[in-house]
């Protein structure tokens, strides 16, 4: 795999994790579920996600930005599994609504461990990593958007978090947002 | 609040991994990554509303 082939593929995680978020404002705005803490958590999670794809972007393919990527992935995974193990019970009908059958926070353990799986996989291919520092070239257009795009949705989850939860604790099961009501 | 303070880090980090030093933006990620289990760990001591 060549430099620009494996820039090519963090261009394009970087536009899957913008989607991820986003299609959790679609269910915050559409559907009026605000997220909780442990979602805010996840949603953090999968923006962590992203700076390794952005450095590889920047400075060219490097290990050490993949292995920041596994880890945010392996917190993701294991926030997202504590949601699933909270709301395992029999007859319990779990949190918020369900996408293709599953919660938003099973999703979100799945997409983490394929996060976990696809990155590993990335680092199997050391032909990436051949040109060591001279790999780092400018980025094109849709690098540049996807790098643009993904910083903007995290700023406006930013925005998002600071009007639901306001200047104290976020509530366990918000319904509304703070710094807007009345 | 915890919440949203991560997001701003975040947003930081990924500006200063755009455009900024390259070790800078590794060690932050690093800093707001340990936050994040911090954060996590901190809740997940928190009495639980059980549903059963």
């Amino acid at each position: 795999m060549t430099p620009a082939r494996a820039i090519a593929l963090n261009v394009l995680a970087l536009f899957a994790l913008a989607a991820v978020l986003v299609s959790a404002f679609v269910a915050q705005f559409l559907l009026g579920e605000l997220p909780c803490p442990l979602c805010l958590l996840q949603r953090i999670m999968f923006a962590l996600l992203a700076i390794g794809p952005i450095l590889n972007i920047r400075f060219g393919p490097r290990p050490s930005h993949y292995a920041l990527s596994l880890l945010a992935a392996i917190v993701g995974a294991i926030v997202s599994a504590r949601q699933v193990l909270l709301h395992i019970m029999p007859g319990d009908a779990g949190y918020g609504t369900t996408l293709f059958g599953y919660h938003f926070y099973t999703l979100a353990l799945m997409a983490f461990v394929a996060a976990i799986a696809l990155t590993a996989l990335m680092l199997l291919f050391d032909g990436q990593f051949a040109q060591g520092h001279a790999a780092k070239t400018s980025a094109g257009p849709l690098a540049t958007a996807a790098v643009v795009l993904v910083i903007a949705v995290t700023a406006a989850n930013f925005a998002s978090a600071l009007l639901e939860c306001g200047f104290k604790a976020c509530a366990d099961d918000p319904v509304a947002y703070e710094l807007l009501k009345g | 609040m915890e919440f949203t303070a991560l997001f701003l880090a975040i947003v930081v980090v990924m500006l200063i991994a755009w455009r900024g030093s390259r070790a800078l933006a590794l060690s932050l990620s690093l800093v707001v990554l340990v936050a994040c289990a911090a954060t996590f760990l901190h809740h997940a001591t928190d009495t639980l509303k059980l549903s059963f």
